[in-house]
């Protein structure tokens, strides 16, 4: 497979990816503003040079919020795949490894943790808990796991049936080597592209949830909230729905394609 | 015998999902009885335990846990699912009238969503660098759509605007156009992202370049051997999908003003009406069973190496 | 049959243009070639558990299919409704209800006494409505037929108020025969009573369809026209989001919708005839912890009253159609309202801060005061999105801001509907200000609200936990007075009270806006709870 050369496009993803990660560390940076200044006399003003986002019914600054909303939202995305990640690594390749009981016995795991409509998972943890970022990332978390945990396994098991598993066995490698280069990089290697798709789909999902009241508590701006918050203005104040929506997706589609590009990295080495 | 056994453990599986939910209602912090008081008249303080006894005395609050459990479980055998704390009807009633819409948006959502991935695939897999680019970013694009950003931008552009389709749309045909699209089109860009993916390295292996050589037409070797194999990962996220589905599906009934199971949970949970919920988890968990039943058949189908080891 | 028509038309120009009412009455628009028959689509917000209890969500829709003994006009006074008359007895522990003659409930059984008092029996001993119930004990004793057209309503206590408070939707009057012999589903789902509407039918999740009930003859004396409902039909479809909500009212998929959303509510003034009711009974206002945590010292409670412009604050967050209420006690649109006891505490940041000198709280190095070591923490309880929209919930952040600059830690806390009426914050060591509403159309509210908890007669309602038996003292006697502005002076002096003790704090008053499609003509709000009333209502040309 021919190795892709950096494309304008990755360099944009990769500006982008960059962009999110200062304002996440520091966001102080990119923006002399407070979160929650408010200022009741530059209330619902459209996008202008002094205010590229506009503001919202408080007079704050939207692009403002949506800058400290990132290390919320890219940390409830982050966080949230990687406990569905390692969730998922360990039942999936627990069973498509052992096989016998130990498959059955995860396999039906997974069957009651599908029962669960993701969202009654959520809900309930949050019931319980209390709406906080926390509880969001384990919530999301828990609820995405058992699909790709279902999608380790069953790369596992295509994996161990194709024929170059037993030709290295046969060529005399020993089980963990086999296991090491062969079979986890080629198990592994779609995930990546899931998991980084999943980031994108896990920051989607927090802010579904705060679409339902019970994301982060206020005056938090986590981008759900910011949606949630802009929706009943949709047709008077545009920019309070429609931005923080551009946000998300070009963050979601940055991390996608950075996401993509180390997949093909991935591929490469293992062909 | 082993489809005994599968029955067997599919209801062992429905069972073990009641209990789970049962009990976890049980953590939510609060007492119930209070919660169904504050509901019916709609103030929230607290009530003294002479206000409370018709309630506890009708709904067993005070039994002890076990008795409660049994009396639930047993319940589910007679195909009884209880009543609802909130509605005051048998919880089946509830559950009955509201489940047909959310379905039907469900799966037709994953339908369309599979057409649309599949096309993207299909037409723009691996045909030059500015097709497959395109094709790619439309499906990074759209798998990053929040639902209801697409739903409230597709409602306010295609029924408020447009008038091309009714704002309020119940369960009609055309009404369910705007909600089916709303939960699909973010779906198909993920679906489509993952087999993109897996086609495209399928394309590369030697099996292809050998039924080219055999003169078979580039669409033909997409469609009946690529695909096969490409599409293994996005059956299995199916199983997966119905349940975001359903989460989509709350939010897409909200913005829609459409009836379904989605709203009925979020109320339920809300009030803590546990029939309810355990009544929708159950049923939700029989469709997955089923469903599961189906991604087994599918991967033996579209993949004969696996059904071997079945 | 066309003239009386006219003639009632005309009159009820005459009264639609005289009742307009300072705050925010009935708009009815007479005129324009009325039709007969046609449907209503009308989109309210929130799906009832049952057609008919304690809710206020439950009183809009009950109103349609079920009659009140009596009727609250726009200007305050109580009006015949299915009573057509009434007396007190001298002691004022005895009210005598004359039945109007001949009504039926429709199931074909009459109205009369037996069956008044077999509700309120219904509502006061057998839960059938615990707000009806605790809105007039304990002074409610029995209700008794003395024969087939007069019912006694006897009391333990005089209660001047009472005739305001059965004016509610909490207060109709139910078929007896029907309750007792169908099952608590039916009963739930289709009550029957004697009003200008049926229940036909309810499509859970979607609406309540309303039919006419041609055989009604017992509107109230406030009705705009003498006569059954002109159109067939009422589709009351619960429709949550309010930009679908609203945005159907401009593609004509619905003739009236409830709770326009404040942002379009000056695009609604100038395409539709436009509603706002203004609710009478206590504003949505914060009850102050005056037990446990920072606000046990006053001057710490009216430095948070002084601290933050809450007013400002409202304008902003609800665009200016919510007006600010000052007075924690009760709301502008409630009888004995005290206007002076609104004003108090208008913004003052520079007095606030003096106050928490004087009671001791330095600011510390990163802005918050502490005392003793203890930050001055706020935990402000409140239930999002049920009791506080989105809209609430921008002018609680606003609060927060402004409360932080004088050295307030306010920590907002949303509430899940589970939570709040779980009791999870019903502890006086959960919370330290909540805000929360309560709809009444008689002052007498107060005491509800405040009567001191004691521990064998805990008050749940009372969410300040503030015993002050001077107060109590003086709404039990405000409570018992017959003369009305006696009694409103005793209120009044009430609402001072809690306000010079800052044992509540003011912020907005619930509102009910309604936009109504210029075709429908006589769409009207009823005074006491602000219910919509569609059997005066028709469609022109």
């Amino acid at each position: 497979m021919t190795r892709r050369l950096p494309s304008a496009g990755t360099l944009v993803a990769l500006l982008v990816v960059v962009l999110i990660a200062i304002a996440a560390l520091t966001p102080g940076l990119l923006t002399g503003r407070g979160p929650t200044e408010i200022d009741l006399h530059a209330t619902l003003l459209a996008p202008s040079w002094a205010h590229p986002f506009g503001t919202d019914d408080a007079g704050r600054d939207l692009l403002t919020r949506v800058i400290y909303g990132a290390r919320q939202s890219m940390g409830i995305g982050l966080g949230a795949t990687g406990v569905a990640f390692a969730i998922a690594l360990v039942l999936g390749f627990a069973a498509g490894l052992a096989g016998g009981v130990v498959d059955t016995a995860i396999t039906r795991v997974l069957e009651v943790a599908f029962a669960f409509p993701a969202l009654l998972l959520a809900l309930l943890v949050i019931s319980v808990r209390g709406p906080s970022v926390a509880t969001v990332i384990a919530a999301v978390g828990i609820g995405s796991a058992p699909g790709y945990a279902r999608m380790v396994r069953g790369q596992v098991l295509a994996v161990r049936q194709a024929g170059y598993i037993e030709a290295a066995a046969a060529l005399g490698h020993s089980r963990l080597a086999v296991v090491r280069r062969h079979l986890f990089p080629n198990a592994v290697r779609p995930l990546v592209a899931v998991a980084t798709l999943g980031v994108g789909q896990s920051v989607v999902w927090a802010s579904g949830l705060s679409f339902l009241g019970l994301g982060v508590a206020p005056p938090d701006s986590e981008w759900g909230a910011l949606l949630d918050a802009g929706r009943v203005h949709i047709t008077t104040s545009w920019w309070l729905e429609i931005l923080p929506g551009v946000v998300i997706v070009l963050v979601a589609l940055a991390v996608t394609t950075l996401g993509r590009n180390l997949q093909h990295l991935l591929g490469g080495a293992a062909r | 015998m082993k489809v005994l056994l599968k029955l067997v453990s599919a209801v062992a599986v429905i069972v073990a999902a009641a209990s789970v939910t049962f009990f976890a209602q049980l953590a939510v912090p609060g007492d119930r009885a209070t919660v169904l008081m504050n509901l019916q008249t709609g103030q929230d303080r607290k009530w003294t335990d002479a206000e409370l006894a018709p309630l506890n005395a009708q709904f067993g609050f005070k039994d002890p846990i076990i008795v409660q459990y049994l009396h639930y479980v047993g319940g589910l055998f007679r195909g009884d699912l209880g009543t609802s704390y909130t509605q005051k009807r048998p919880v089946t009633e509830v559950i009955g009238g509201q489940l047909l819409p959310s379905l039907t948006l469900t799966v037709s959502a994953l339908a369309v969503a599979w057409v649309l991935a599949i096309a993207g695939t299909l037409l723009t897999a691996r045909r030059g660098r500015i097709l497959s680019g395109l094709g790619a970013a439309w499906e990074a694009l759209t798998a990053s759509l929040p639902h209801y950003w697409v739903g409230v931008v597709l409602l306010v552009v295609f029924a408020v605007q447009l008038r091309m389709f009714p704002i309020i749309g119940g369960t009609s045909a055309w009404g369910s156009v705007l909600p089916v699209l709303t939960l699909a089109i973010p779906l198909a860009g993920f679906l489509g992202q993952v087999t993109r993916d897996e086609f495209e390295q399928v394309m590369a292996q030697p099996f292809v370049t050998t039924a080219r050589t055999r003169g078979m037409s580039d669409f033909g070797v997409r469609l009946r051997h690529v695909l096969r194999h490409a599409v293994l990962p996005a059956i299995t996220l199916s199983g997966w999908a119905l349940g975001a589905l359903v989460a989509g599906a709350v939010i897409a009934e909200n913005i829609f003003g459409r009836p379904g199971i989605g709203q009925v949970l979020v109320t339920a949970v809300n009030t803590r009406d546990v029939p309810t919920v355990s009544g929708i988890v159950l049923v939700v968990a029989a469709i997955y069973v089923v469903a599961n039943l189906l991604v087994d058949l599918a991967y033996a189908i579209v993949d004969p190496r696996l059904g071997a080891s079945r | 049959m066309t003239r009386r028509f006219r003639v009632a038309l005309a009159t009820a120009a005459v009264l639609a243009s005289g009742s307009l009412a300072a705050c925010g009455g009935a708009v009815a628009e007479a005129g324009g070639a009325p039709q007969t028959g046609g449907t209503i689509v009308y989109g309210h917000v929130q799906e009832p558990p049952c057609i008919f209890g304690g809710w206020i969500q439950q009183a809009y829709i009950s109103r349609q299919v079920l009659d009140g003994l009596v009727a609250l006009a726009d200007d305050d006074t109580v009006q015949p409704w299915l009573a057509t008359s009434w007396t007190v007895s001298p002691d004022r522990l005895k009210y005598t209800f004359t039945l109007k003659d001949g009504v039926k409930f429709t199931d074909g059984t009459p109205v009369d006494a037996e069956a008044v008092a077999w509700n309120f029996d219904l509502w006061e001993n057998h839960g059938g409505n615990s707000t009806a119930k605790v809105s007039i004990d304990p002074y409610y004793k029995s209700a008794t037929a003395v024969d087939a057209t007069h019912v006694d309503i006897n009391l333990n206590k005089p209660f001047p108020p009472l005739l305001r408070l059965i004016t509610q939707g909490y207060f109709g009057i139910q078929s007896p025969t029907a309750f007792k012999s169908r099952s608590t589903q039916e009963n739930c789902e289709k009550p029957i009573g004697s009003g200008g509407f049926t229940v036909k039918e309810w499509k859970h999740g979607q609406e309540v369809v309303l039919a006419k009930n041609p055989a009604y003859t017992s509107w109230p004396a406030t009705a705009k026209h003498q006569g059954p409902a002109i159109v067939d039909e009422v589709r009351w479809k619960f429709v949550a989001d309010g930009v679908s909500r609203y945005a159907s009212l401009s593609t004509g998929e619905s003739n009236v919708v409830y709770e326009v959303p404040t942002v379009n509510w000056k695009d609604a003034q100038s395409r539709y005839q436009t509603i706002r009711y203004i609710t009478p009974g206590k504003p949505v206002s914060f009850y102050i912890n005056t037990k446990t945590g920072p606000f046990t010292d006053k001057l710490v409670r009216q430095a948070f009253a002084y601290g933050a412009d809450r007013k400002a604050a409202v304008e902003a967050g609800f665009h200016g159609v919510i007006p600010y209420e000052g007075n924690p006690a009760v709301s502008q649109a409630t009888p004995g309202y005290n206007v002076k006891a609104a004003k108090a505490y208008a913004y003052d940041p520079a007095k606030a801060e003096q106050l928490l000198d004087q009671a001791g709280w330095a600011k510390g190095a990163d802005g918050v005061r502490a005392k003793g070591g203890q930050p001055l923490t706020v935990k402000l309880v409140y239930g999002a999105g049920f009791i506080f929209t989105q809209e609430g919930a921008t002018v609680l952040q606003v609060l927060q801001e402004q409360w932080k600059k004088i050295g307030f830690d306010v920590k907002l806390i949303p509430a899940t509907q589970a939570e709040l009426w779980g009791g999870k914050y019903s502890d006086p060591s959960t919370f330290d200000a909540t805000p929360s509403y309560w709809t009444s159309p008689s002052p007498s509210i107060l005491w509800i609200v405040w009567r001191p908890s004691v521990p064998d007669n805990p008050n749940g309602s009372n969410r300040s936990f503030y015993n002050n038996d001077n107060l109590s003292t003086v709404i039990q006697q405000a409570n018992a007075e017959p003369d009305e502005a006696k009694a409103n002076a005793l209120y009044g002096q009430a609402q001072q009270i809690i306000q010079d003790d800052a044992a509540g704090i003011g912020l907005y008053t619930q509102n009910s806006t309604y936009a109504v499609a210029r075709n429908l003509k006589n769409v009207w709000l009823e005074k006491s709870q602000g219910e919509p009333v569609f059997s005066d209502a028709y469609f022109t040309k």
